[in-house]
């Protein structure tokens, strides 16, 4: 694996859209020619070059390339637009849009990383050591098709509408997820390792939320199912005791939330509906 | 303006009977002359075929329900974004383009008048702020009457004179071209939640049927001697068999006839050509029609051509749209308007392998094919309801090759298939026949009287093709065909080169047309003391603050008519 | 000079677009104003206060009177030299002028945004996942026997909205208040909860859960809760059934809807709920917007770049998504580094990390009255009042466009928007070196 080093020259105030740093659009390259490549800062069209120092080697293929960002890049937008193979690694803080449309390959942030991380997200691992914007794995303004496919992994807490329309793939949160996780989803699993906000799964059809601190309560619109003793995310079990809820009823929904029962004793009240 | 002289292209000009005849046009200030002189700039159309520019006759553009339309689906968008340049402002598109990319992509095509067939009378106002911005294109709109109040009222009362008044007096108002009517009755159903389906049912709460709206609409389209017959959208567009309310719809104005150009035209015939009794089993009506509109000369269709891609729904039809989201479950847009009409928008997808969808497109093709006459029927493809009107070189393409639409007979819905009557269709348009349907027929249609052809007085409104048409074989080179009307070799409008190889190199301010007729001063001040005793009652905005004044529209075009009342 | 009056003259307060006005005048002044409400006819009679009478420009930190072509020339200038500008505004302004505003920010690579981005965008955002079941306020007038009122208090913020539209005026079908229901839903008792035939006192933040629980009961679901956001699940299930039984239903919601927690959830559910009743009675939604051509400020927008507010021109074509292109989170990052403020005063409405940014750039701004941004700024021509002053295009709640005509004369040497806005960009094009 070829290694290439970016690392910005200066602080960055002005948004920068540069969806050239992807594996896909670095391979086969020379470094000149990255250096050249234009990108937008502002209302200016700049060269990548002025913008960031680049070393080391470039792949011949996606796949044969690995990215390091080393320094904070949250200004800069789309990095790993579309990425079918090859890894980015930044080390410091991400922007907006990153892995939007990736189809393969990896990204891993050691920091943290702005909203809408992996929108339409098809297949490859994003992974981010700190906190995560708003809607992660989710669609485009007015669209109704998020994540179909590959997996997210938060260490950190993330904002609202984590796998907003998602269709299919894993998100994991292991720290705390603000309101509306899973909203409009379509399938797939989210996963919270800590408490969520409140308002999970409104919308949802199908797919799987499983919270294993507090939900912050349950919509009118999701009907109690029962207790169940473990859950699984994937190919891993997870154990509970979990309350099980189905719906959103006011979407013909068929999805599933499932939440620890230890953590959710505001909850306890749906235990009435339990057959005897 | 400057002398322009395009030399020894091949010219199609159906309205003065000219069919490939290499030819010079010489244009000099804006206008079709007979010469020009020696210092006249000369574009050389050699081996090309050269058009009157093209006029659509239907194209939802502009307007609040097209807004509404564009604001709900900023998804559309995204997908399609114009980067502005040296000549052009930039914009998006897809299927609701922002005004700007409306106009440069239809001049991108040789397209050089639009119409927008549905104007809200109360909003009509920002119609004609959305068409002061389309550059390039001549343009106009037609007002919708066939759920207003006032019209309903004097339908009921028999006051065929007063409510040609009152549609005079609306036109001006207005400043709309034509008597647009859209599910006559229907849509005042709606107020409820209900709607209309026939002709003879009953409208509630104002006693009277959608046949004598349409009548009365046809008398008064008459009296006024409007440029243009009444545009009619009939009603039933929602229910899965509706052909024969179309059919219906043609025959009550069958007695009510013009002299100088059919009483009806009715619109998207595609959408309510449909036979049958539930989705699964509808069939193609478009051989009942088409035989009824062979047979008379009292009507002219449009076709709506459905192509199998995303699209925005978008008419007045409100309690239609309802229906169709139902089955979609999609977004829905619904605007009702007081006393007026309404509006009803959806996002929805044709696909190839939908039984419907692909029947629909049948229907469409079928009816294209089998109206003989094609100073009867315009290529439409109601955009962007069944497309979006940069599809229509594709469109032209299926019209003159059999093997290009067999091409697609091939994909589509297995079932649909052996239904539809297309298959057995042999017959190939002339690039004369789609110069008919796209210009000639369609400006006379309209009572344009200097588009549509290069006769001398004419605008100086060209499009020149690179297609030669002496050399292609048309049915077999549809690639070429479509690729050549999709991005004219140049577009000229008003005598000025504004696009060249589908590249917009001048934006223009084109010119709005409506319509003024003159009706007696008597029967003006009838109507008038009548809209001024109710006005109040019906409306919100006061009578005053109605009325559109010409000053406010950019390159106001007034078209005047001497009425008979 | 002698008093006229002029008659049917548009209100531009609060986008209801009460149109009846009569204003006596000399052509000079206003003597006095009837018909409208009365933050109307003061708005009308106070014209000459706080007026920016001169063109000014910051010289040695001190605002200073200069000429317009100086003042044009300097706006032109900033704007020319800046990578991320922000045009903001624009909803007290004419269609007209926002439209320059759009030619503007194109010419410069910029990004233009109203205040919807404040108030309304969480319906607007709602709109574009759902849609929008509504009509123009006449249909309400004509046929609404159920009123609903939802985090708004028309009674100040729109004062003639129930006598023009609602419980207390007159149409085809409803002709008194006895033919209609006033349900009001707020976190307080307000002076129009005092007029409903049912108050619905929700808790704070917890209209998402409500507006759920509504369309569970409207779909004939159980609801297992006993009580949503502080209501009893009989009540809830009470209000729904008024919902279902009623021929014709409006809702009318405002900033408790948009602006509380869950924000375009909030008018998402909202605008399905209403949706939903579609399929068992007719129902409709109306937003309370509270600037008179902030709907206007959208639909110009909208039809000349696809987008409603919160619109990126820095690359050259539209591109839109509230959170990043939205100029409030933009200043409060500190990724812009000149604005454009025109009839708007976001050093006042602003959240305070945007502020703090916006008063570090410069800006120009376009005002009649003396504002704290005004005060904050680097450059300021001052403007015509629009339907007072001067004229243009402005589009009424329900999206019923009205000619907002001039009356009276502005001040000597003031322009209107639209004026001063064409100056700029011709400034600008020959510092660019165009025609």
């Amino acid at each position: 694996m070829a290694d290439l080093v970016i690392t910005p020259v200066r602080e960055f105030r002005i948004p920068v859209t540069a969806e050239c740093i992807s594996p896909d659009f670095f391979a086969g390259k020379s470094l000149r020619e990255v250096e050249l490549t234009e990108v937008w800062e502002g209302n200016r069209r700049v060269k990548l070059g002025s913008l960031f120092k680049l070393e080391g080697e470039i792949g011949r293929t996606p796949n044969d390339c690995a990215v390091r960002i080393v320094g904070d890049v949250s200004a800069v937008r789309r990095i790993g637009y579309e990425m079918t193979g090859g890894s980015i690694q930044i080390d410091g803080e991400a922007g907006m849009y990153l892995g939007e449309r990736m189809r393969g390959g990896s990204i891993a942030v050691n920091g943290n990383a702005g909203s809408w991380l992996g929108t339409q997200m098809r297949n490859g691992q994003i992974e981010v050591k700190g906190n995560a914007g708003d809607s992660l794995g989710g669609s485009v303004r007015g669209g109704t098709r998020g994540m179909r496919g590959g997996v997210i992994t938060i260490h950190g807490d993330c904002g609202a509408e984590a796998g907003a329309w998602m269709k299919n793939g894993m998100i994991r949160i292991k720290g705390n997820c603000d309101v509306y996780a899973g909203i409009h989803m379509k399938n797939g699993t989210v996963l919270v390792e800590r408490s969520c906000a409140g308002r999970v799964g409104a919308y949802m059809t199908k797919g799987k939320i499983i919270v294993l601190g507090n939900m912050g309560g349950v919509l009118p619109s999701f009907q109690f199912e029962e207790i169940r003793s473990s859950t699984k995310a994937g190919e891993e079990k997870i154990p509970g005791p979990f309350y099980v809820f189905s719906g959103d009823v006011n979407e013909d929904g068929e999805g599933k939330l499932f939440t620890r029962v230890s953590d959710n004793s505001d909850l306890k009240w749906n235990e009435r509906f339990i057959e005897r | 303006m400057p002398e322009l002289l395009i030399r020894n292209g091949y010219v199609f000009d159906p309205l003065n009977g000219i069919e490939a005849e290499m030819m010079d046009i010489p244009i000099r200030d804006g206008k079709i002359v007979e010469k020009v002189g020696r210092r006249a700039r000369v574009l050389d159309a050699s081996g090309m075929t050269v058009m009157p520019g093209g006029v659509d006759i239907h194209s939802h553009i502009a307007g609040s329900k097209a807004n509404c339309a564009r604001m709900m689906r900023p998804e559309d968008h995204s997908k399609d974004p114009e980067p502005k340049t040296k000549n052009t402002r930039c914009g998006v598109g897809h299927t609701i383009p922002s005004v700007f990319t409306t106009g440069y992509r239809y001049a991108r095509m040789g397209y050089t008048t639009v119409f927008e067939p549905a104007t809200p009378p109360l909003k009509t106002r920002h119609t004609h702020e959305e068409l002061n911005d389309i550059p390039i294109i001549d343009k106009g709109c037609f007002t919708l009457f066939g759920n207003n109040w006032f019209v309903m009222e004097y339908v009921k009362q028999g006051r065929i004179e007063e409510l040609a008044a009152y549609v005079a007096w609306m036109l001006e108002a207005t400043k709309g071209y034509a008597i647009k009517i859209v599910n006559p009755g229907g849509i005042e159903a709606w107020r409820w939640g209900h709607n209309v389906r026939r002709l003879d049912d009953m409208v509630p709460n104002f006693d009277v049927t959608p046949r004598e709206i349409v009548r009365a609409l046809c008398k008064v389209n008459r009296l006024l001697n409007l440029p243009h017959a009444v545009h009619v959208h009939p009603n039933g567009l929602a229910e899965p068999g509706n052909y024969q309310t179309t059919i219906d719809t043609m025959e009550c104005a069958h007695d009510i006839v013009t002299e100088t150009h059919p009483t009806m035209h009715v619109t998207h015939v595609q959408f309510t050509g449909r036979k049958g009794w539930a989705w699964p089993d509808v069939r193609s009506g478009a051989p009942e029609i088409a035989d009824y509109v062979n047979a008379h000369e009292h009507v002219s269709i449009d076709p709506g051509q459905l192509i199998f891609t995303n699209v925005t729904w978008m008419t007045a039809d409100g309690p239609a749209m309802f229906a169709l989201f139902k089955l979609t479950k999609t977004k829905w847009f619904n605007a009702d308007v007081e006393s007026e009409t309404g509006a009803g928008v959806v996002s929805a997808t044709y696909k190839r392998s939908n039984y419907v969808n692909a029947i629909q497109w049948g229907i469409a093709l079928e009816l294209a094919l089998l109206v003989k006459n094609p100073w009867k029927i315009f290529l439409t493809t109601d955009h962007p309801n069944g497309g979006p009107f940069t599809a229509y070189p594709r469109v032209i393409s299926w019209l003159v090759s059999k093997e290009a639409r067999q091409r697609l007979v091939d994909k589509i819905n297995k079932t649909a298939r052996t239904r539809l009557n297309l298959p057995g269709i042999d017959r190939e348009y002339t690039l004369h026949e789609i110069a008919t349907i796209t210009r000639a027929a369609t400006a006379k249609s309209l009572g344009l009287q200097f588009k549509g052809h290069l006769g001398v007085g004419a605008d100086g409104d060209v499009a020149i093709y690179n297609i030669q048409p002496a050399k292609v074989d048309l049915a077999k080179e549809y690639r070429a065909v479509r690729k050549a009307f999709a991005r004219a070799a140049f577009t000229i409008k008003d005598g000025r080169i504004v696009a060249r190889n589908g590249e917009v190199v001048r934006s223009t301010q084109g010119r709005t047309f409506w319509t003024r007729p003159q009706v007696s001063e008597g029967m003006m001040k009838t109507v008038t003391s009548d809209l001024e005793s109710k006005f109040d009652d019906y409306y919100t905005i006061r009578m005053a603050n109605y009325p559109i004044e010409e000053s406010y529209i950019n390159a106001s075009h007034m078209i005047s008519t001497s009425a008979e009342v | 000079m002698s008093k006229t009056t002029s008659q049917n003259i548009v209100c531009t307060f609060c986008a209801s677009g009460c149109d009846d006005l009569q204003i006596t005048h000399d052509g000079r002044t206003v003597d006095s104003a009837r018909n409208g409400c009365a933050i109307s006819l003061s708005r009308f009679t106070s014209t000459k206060e706080s007026r920016i009478l001169k063109p000014l420009i910051r010289t040695k930190g001190t605002l200073r009177p200069t000429t317009f072509d100086r003042a044009v020339d300097r706006a032109a200038r900033i704007l020319n030299s800046a990578r991320y500008p922000v045009l903001y505004g624009w909803s007290e302004t004419s269609c007209e002028a926002i439209s320059k505003g759009i030619e503007l920010a194109e010419l410069v690579g910029g990004l233009i945004d109203n205040t919807t981005t404040s108030c309304h965008g969480p319906t607007i955002l709602g709109i574009q996942d759902v849609g929008e079941a509504t009509c123009t306020l006449g249909e309400v007038r004509h046929s609404a026997d159920l009123v609903i009122y939802w985090g708004c208090n028309p009674i100040h913020s729109h004062p003639h909205h129930t006598n023009r539209f609602t419980i207390f005026s007159k149409g085809r079908f409803r002709k008194t208040r006895k033919d209609r229901k006033l349900i009001v839903v707020d976190v307080r008792r307000t002076d129009t909860a005092k007029l409903a035939d049912h108050f619905i006192q929700i808790q704070p933040n917890s209209d998402y859960e409500l507006l759920t629980a509504l369309r569970t009961a409207i779909k004939g679901e159980e609801i297992e809760q006993d009580s949503i956001a502080g209501i009893p699940t009989e009540t809830v299930e009470e209000i729904a059934d008024l919902m279902t039984d009623c021929e014709f239903g409006a809702l009318f919601f405002g900033l408790g809807l948009t602006m509380t927690a869950g924000k375009h959830r909030n008018t998402e559910a909202a605008l399905a709920l209403v949706r939903d009743l579609n399929y068992v009675t007719k129902f409709v939604i109306i937003p309370m917007r509270g600037w008179f051509n902030v709907t206007g400020a959208n639909e110009v927008s909208t039809w000349q770049t696809g987008y409603p507010y919160a619109v990126d021109l820095s690359q050259g074509y539209p591109r839109f998504n509230p959170g990043d292109t939205s100029a409030i989170d933009a200043v409060a990052r500190g990724e812009v580094d000149a604005a454009l403020v025109v009839a708007s005063d976001p050093v006042s409405h602003f959240p305070k990390a945007a502020v703090k940014h916006l008063l570090g750039i410069p800006i120009v701004t376009l005002e009649p009255k003396s504002t704290p941004t005004s005060e904050a700024s680097e450059v300021v021509i001052p403007s015509a009042i629009l339907g007072i002053e001067a004229s243009g295009t402005i589009y009424r709640i329900d999206g019923v466009p009205l000619e907002a005509r001039r009356v009276v004369d502005p001040p000597v040497g003031v322009r209107s928007d639209v004026e001063i806005l064409d100056a700029i960009i011709r400034r600008l094009r020959r510092l660019r070196g165009r025609r």
